[in-house]
């Protein structure tokens, strides 16, 4: 059972293997369909199926140990529900057995022992009666006598019922008898014939002795005597028949003395022919008191037939079969009606139980002869159970009955069903339930188990897949640094061939040979290559970030500077899209700062640039402020209300802020232009982003400006937002760390405007830049009037000066502070945008001689634009008015502009009559304008983006003029190199210029070149002799080193010399040399300038390309930085710079 | 005349099918362009310079590929020196196997290491044929009392 049940298992487990089977292959295929590959797959199904297996080998033996369990559970309940009872039961039914066969043996017995008492108290009769007339003298008493024994006789034989007859058979031959027929119910006396009987020899006792006289032949052998049988009334014994006569022995077996042979009683079974069952007889003698002899024996048959119904009856109520048998083997009873005796032709005889007609009692004996034979235990006490007898099992059980005359045997056959039938039926009905319930749980167990597994080999799976899912991405993720590794190799080596083409662009603009049209073609394509070169720096800048290599610099700049170039670039810009530019920095900036400018700048320029992109009229503002650390109350009003949700930054911030001289800078970039939508608001910082497609089409870019920013921004430790705004357009909000130098935290220089007492007429014509200007201007106790056109303009001067007494003026305030000031040395400066003058008709040299009027009592400030033409330069020059500054006007300019006044008019005072006018005014000229132009060069170098090439030239035309008659040539390349140092546009114009000069551009410098390779060192040297300089070679850093000491040592000696010419006006270094490369040395060159506090240029030659070695270059205090091969014109662009810079303050000092 | 005319033509040809294929740059030609009176040898002198160094390089690396342990470092700083002086005579393709040179030395690739030099030998000695024919042509040139054309 246990083995169909594993069977059934594996089957099941089979089953549901190779349903998974069937499933896997799909789940195979799903992961297929991902970016993958497939060795993986293998691995990772290979696994799957070792995990299957050992799923499946783990249900199994589950399985069957769930099995095992069970069966044994199942046969533990069955024993000892079937067991147990089985054999209690067996020993109740043994019990039943031998008492059901009992009670027969004991009627038997009882028969016997009735039998044995009546014929007992017939032979104690019989002798009293007897001896009574034991001398009977004649036939008459002799009769007597019989009638007294016939009487007693019937007496005894009327109280016992159960008797068959009583016989008495004297010694002379004469027999009485009784006997009762069961089956006819009538009763009989059989006597002899009296006749043939004589009295003496009856009794002759003398006799005696001879016991011959008492032989059987006397009765058998008298077939002569008669007998005769007359019916009685079974109930009073009187005669109711005659009677007749019968052959002796016809019906009785009558006890002769033959059966007491030695006096005692005897026994036997005998058979009759008018019973149907056999009959038991028992005889004794009647011996006679006074010479002890026999003289009568009396015989008392008894028939067994109530044996027989005893059975009968037990077996009707218990079922089953009983017989009792002689020792000898002779059936004496059964329970059965079948018939006892055989009728054989001459008389019944007794038969054995092998041939009763009974089948069931003939079987029985069958077996019991079979198994036994005739070799009885001793005891003849047989127990056979589930004997199988026909079709039924039997209990056959036999006792043995030792009587000491008849020894008899019972056999008791039960059927099995009897005792057993219902424990039987029982037994197979648990086993049937148990068998279904232990089925049905290891069912029941199978299916958990499958489903617990399938549990664990879902999970298993999962992991499997969880596993490869990981490897996948950990493919994935190296893929993507490959690939940021790669963009940015990429996107290098890009940019050096964008940067020949350039270069070669910029030389071929500055070719003079060139038609208009080829012109034009040049200009467009060299747009297109710096817009391509931004793209490229964006690509690179990103994935630098990406790959984690963006390391900011960590240095001092001036922010104001920094932002005002920038908005000086983007104003040009502007221009041309009406879209005024503004910047509004609040006066608790720090001046200077700790951090990356050019990232800073970078963050701004994309800012501005995305801004400009999408806005066609207005104005965009840069505005920032500072929040202190300390000081976390802001005091400055937010211009809009986004303080609630940087308020949670804030509170990060004050943590943040803890460390010293660190400041929270805060700026806004406020357009006007299209604006994005809310939704777009966190999106539009992801790469690749923009926050409407369709606009790409319009205004171009990748998406990836604003992402840059972001990077940095938070790169900084700054956040960058875009927030709501009330009007059209978008505001974008960020804030960044930065550390500030300790000594200039809250020292910001101002000129204090107020005892100057100052007043400014405002007139320009962009709205925002105008009032923000003249708020700051208020702020600061300036008084300030605002126009915004001409008509304007010319009224409020009218009424400040021509009707100052009575005119009415705007704010009588201002005309109070008017009128004191008036009192005093007042300053009027009046600042002018050219584009309030017509400068499309001749109208402006009118207007410029109304201006003129004022001249004396006001000072001119004008705002020129980028294309303002020569002649109105020269117009305005010519008129007396000689400040000037371009476009946009910010809070530095403006303080340039009224230091410049302020110091003019203290100059006017103080040198009326000695001073020329024109001179101190051509000074504060100049100072503005030289002020202005490290500016410009910031601005182009933190971003290349679309400085329009048409506004540069116009740019430095716009210095030159102003310069063109005030400076010397030497003056004039130290500006041109100022310009040319970063701004490709402007330096190679410069440049070429210097080429169509002449070749020696590089005349009287002594040049350093410290360089290991043979061949660069042949290549540079000639390149630099050619240009006109002196050259002296070393093949190492250390050489270098020496050679500059060499050489300090040398100046120690001729120190008269020095000032005049220094020995290496720059050196060129290699940075990879054997013994000591260009690092090293210039460390070692700078550490030792420390003491002689001179500084010679040194510019690196790497073939490095990467920036971050142009940071290395830059921190170990390299001046500029050049890349091989070396580029001719690069190199002496960056070589003039260096050297004239240096040679400014020698020519200072000559 | 006829004669110097045609190697003339030769060795313009040949000068631009070097450019052309890429064995050498505009830096070649600005060499040549720096090579004036005053030093009229100056191209052979430099790109002879450059042999040297380059066989001595090639030797150095060769046997810093032949130690058990290859020290990258100087292999590195090797090529680095390869590179300069490469790209300044403008052996475009020389440089470019640098380059890759260097990329694998940084990533400590034997493998693709073995390859560039080998590559980087045989781009040498290529380039250098190049050159040595340049120079024969211009020697010949010279030797038939022409001078070498203006590129």
């Amino acid at each position: 059972m246990a083995s169909q049940l594993k069977r059934v298992c594996k089957r099941i487990s089979d089953f549901c293997n190779s349903c998974e089977r069937n499933q896997s292959p799909s789940g195979s295929r799903r992961t297929f369909h991902r970016d993958v590959e497939p060795e993986e797959f293998q691995y990772a199904s290979s696994h799957c199926l070792s995990s299957y297996y050992s799923v499946f080998v783990v249900r199994l033996a589950i399985m069957v140990m769930l099995a095992i369990l069970i069966g044994l559970l199942t046969l533990l309940t069955w024993h000892f529900t079937r067991v147990y009872t089985a054999k209690s039961l067996e020993n109740l039914a043994f019990a039943l057995r031998y008492e059901l066969l009992q009670r027969p043996i004991l009627r038997m017995w009882n028969i016997l022992n009735s039998t044995v008492e009546i014929t007992t108290a017939q032979v104690k009769l019989s002798e009293v009666v007897i001896r009574r007339y034991s001398k009977p003298v004649d036939q008459a008493q002799q009769v007597e006598l019989y009638e007294v024994m016939r009487d007693v006789t019937w007496a005894l034989f009327a109280s016992r019922r159960a008797l068959n007859a009583i016989t008495i058979n004297y010694r002379n031959g004469f027999v009485q008898a009784f006997h009762r027929d069961h089956r006819s119910n009538n009763t009989f006396y059989i006597y002899s014939d009296l006749v043939n009987y004589s009295i003496s020899g009856a009794y002759d006792t003398n006799n005696l002795s001879s016991r011959g006289g008492w032989s059987d032949q006397s009765i058998h052998n008298n077939t002569t005597a008669s007998w005769y049988r007359e019916p009685l009334d079974p109930a009073t014994g009187e005669r109711i028949g005659k009677p007749r006569k019968i052959p002796p022995d016809e019906l009785i077996n009558i006890a002769g003395i033959s059966q007491v042979p030695d006096g005692a009683a005897s026994w036997h079974v005998a058979v009759s022919k008018y019973t149907d069952s056999p009959l038991l007889s028992v005889a004794l003698p009647v011996w006679d008191d006074a010479n002890g002899s026999i003289v009568a024996v009396v015989g008392v048959t008894t028939a067994l037939y109530s044996v027989g119904r005893l059975m009968k009856e037990l077996v009707e109520f218990h079922s089953g079969h009983i017989y009792l048998t002689s020792q000898e083997g002779w059936l004496l009873a059964t329970s059965t009606n079948a018939p006892l005796l055989m009728n054989s032709t001459t008389e019944p005889k007794l038969m054995r139980p092998t041939n009763s007609e009974d089948p069931v009692i003939r079987m029985g004996a069958e077996l019991l002869m079979r198994q036994f034979g005739n070799k009885f235990p001793p005891n003849h006490e047989v127990h056979v159970e589930n004997a199988r007898l026909g079709h039924q099992l039997y209990y056959i059980d036999s006792f043995f009955l030792d009587l000491k005359r008849l020894p008899m045997v019972g056999v008791i056959i039960i059927p099995r069903k009897y005792v057993m039938g219902k424990v039987d039926e029982r037994a197979f009905k648990t086993l049937v339930i148990l068998i279904s319930a232990a089925s049905c749980i290891l069912v029941i167990g199978c299916i958990c188990i499958f489903i617990l597994t399938n549990g664990v080999s879902k999970e298993m799976k999962l992991r499997a897949e969880l596993i490869s899912h990981l490897d996948a991405r950990r493919k994935a993720e190296a893929s993507s640094n490959y690939k940021s590794q790669f963009l940015a190799n990429m996107s290098h080596e890009l940019r050096t061939p964008m940067a020949a083409v350039m270069g070669l662009l910029d030389i071929l603009m500055c070719d003079d040979y060139l038609t208009n049209e080829q012109f034009a073609t040049i200009t467009q394509i060299r747009k297109c290559s710096t817009a391509l070169l931004r793209l490229l720096n964006n690509i690179l800048d990103l994935s630098k970030v990406e790959s984690g290599k963006l390391v900011l610099e960590e240095s001092e700049f001036d922010l104001g500077r920094e932002l005002e170039g920038l908005v000086d670039m983007f104003s040009v810009q502007c221009i041309n899209h009406n879209v005024e530019t503004v910047l509004d920095l609040s006066d608790d900036m720090p001046r200077l700062v700790q951090g990356d400018s050019a990232r800073l700048v970078q963050i701004f320029a994309n800012l501005i640039s995305n801004s400009i992109k999408f806005t066609t009229s207005g104005y965009i503002v840069l505005r920032g402020w500072c929040e202190k650390p300390n000081t976390c109350s802001n005091t400055r009003k937010f211009p809009h209300n986004g303080k609630e949700s940087w308020n949670t930054h804030k509170r990060n911030l004050k943590q943040y802020a803890r460390h010293e001289n660190k400041v929270i800078l805060w700026f806004e970039v406020d357009d006007t232009g299209c604006g994005i939508d809310p939704s777009k608001w966190e999106s539009v910082f992801e790469s690749f982003e923009q926050a409407d497609p369709s606009t790409t089409r319009t205004h171009g870019g990748t998406g990836l400006g604003l992402c840059i920013v972001r990077t940095l921004v938070n790169k900084m430790g700054g956040e960058i937002k875009v927030v709501k705004k009330n009007g059209p357009g978008t505001l974008m909000q960020l804030y960044m760390h930065l550390s500030t130098p300790a000594d200039t935290i809250g020292k910001h220089c101002q000129l204090k405007f107020t005892e100057h007492n100052l007043m400014v007429l405002l007139a320009l014509n962009g709205r925002m830049g105008r009032l923000i200007m003249s708020q700051w201007l208020q702020k600061n106790d300036v008084f300030t009037w605002e126009a915004s056109e001409w008509n304007e303009l010319t009224q409020i001067l009218q009424e400040i000066f021509q009707a100052k007494s009575y005119a009415e003026p705007r704010e009588s305030s201002k005309v109070e502070c008017l009128s004191k000031q008036k009192g005093k040395d007042s300053i009027f400066l009046v600042v002018v945008d050219i584009g309030l003058l017509d400068l499309n008709t001749d109208i402006w040299r009118e207007q410029l001689n109304f201006l003129n009027k004022y001249s004396g009592k006001a000072m001119f400030a004008w705002i020129l634009n980028h294309d303002t033409s020569n002649t109105v330069k020269l117009e305005l020059r010519s008129k007396g008015h000689l400040l000037m500054v371009n476009r946009p006007l910010y809070k530095s300019k403006m303080m340039q502009i009224l230091e410049a006044v302020v110091k003019e008019k203290n100059v006017e005072l103080q040198q009326k009559l000695n001073a020329s006018k024109t001179t101190t005014k051509e000074e504060g000229d100049l100072h503005v304008c030289l002020e202005m132009d490290p500016i410009r060069y910031d601005a182009a170098s933190s971003d290349d983006s679309d400085k329009s090439p048409s506004a540069c030239p116009s740019q430095s035309d716009t210095v030159n003029n102003c310069l063109d008659s005030n400076f010397t040539p030497n003056d004039q390349n130290h500006t041109r190199s100022n310009f040319c140092e970063n701004s490709k546009s402007l330096e190679l114009s410069c440049c070429s210029s210097k080429v169509v000069n002449g070749q020696k551009s590089l005349e009287g410098l002594r040049i350093l070149l410290a360089e290991d390779t043979p061949v660069l060192q042949r290549v540079a040297t000639i390149m630099l002799q050619k240009l006109g300089a002196s050259v002296v070679v070393v093949g190492d850093g250390m050489q270098a080193v020496d050679a500059l000491s060499a050489l300090e040592n040398d100046s120690a000696r001729n120190e008269t010399k020095i000032g005049e010419c220094p020995l290496y006006d720059l050196i060129l270094m290699d940075c990879q040399m054997p013994k000591m490369d260009g690092y090293e040395a210039t460390k070692a060159i700078r550490k030792s300038e420390l003491e002689t506090r001179s500084h010679i240029p040194i510019v690196a030659l790497t073939a490095h390309a990467m920036s971050s070695d142009e940071a290395k270059c830059l921190e170990v205090g390299m001046d500029a930085y050049l890349t091989k091969p070396i580029d001719c014109k690069l190199m002496v662009s960056t070589i003039l710079s260096l050297t004239r810079r240096n040679a400014k303050p020698l020519l200072e000092a000559t | 005349m006829d004669l110097v005319g045609q190697l003339q033509r030769q060795f313009v040809d040949y000068t631009t099918s070097l450019t052309r294929e890429g064995f050498l740059d505009d830096q070649f030609k600005q060499l040549q362009k720096l090579q004036d009176e005053s030093n009229p040898e100056f191209v052979v002198e430099v790109v002879s310079l450059f042999f040297e160094d380059s066989e001595k390089l090639l030797n150095d690396l060769a046997s810093a590929f032949q130690q058990k342990i290859v020290d990258y470092k100087k292999v590195d700083a090797h090529v680095h020196q390869f590179k300069g002086s490469s790209s300044s005579i403008g052996a475009q393709r020389v440089k470019n196997v640098c380059v890759a040179f260097k990329t694998y030395c940084e990533a400590r690739n034997f493998e693709g290491c073995s390859i560039c030099l080998q590559s980087l030998e045989q781009e040498y000695h290529l380039v250098k044929s190049k050159l040595e024919t340049l120079f024969k042509l211009e020697q010949q040139i010279m030797a038939a009392g022409g001078s070498v054309p203006e590129l």
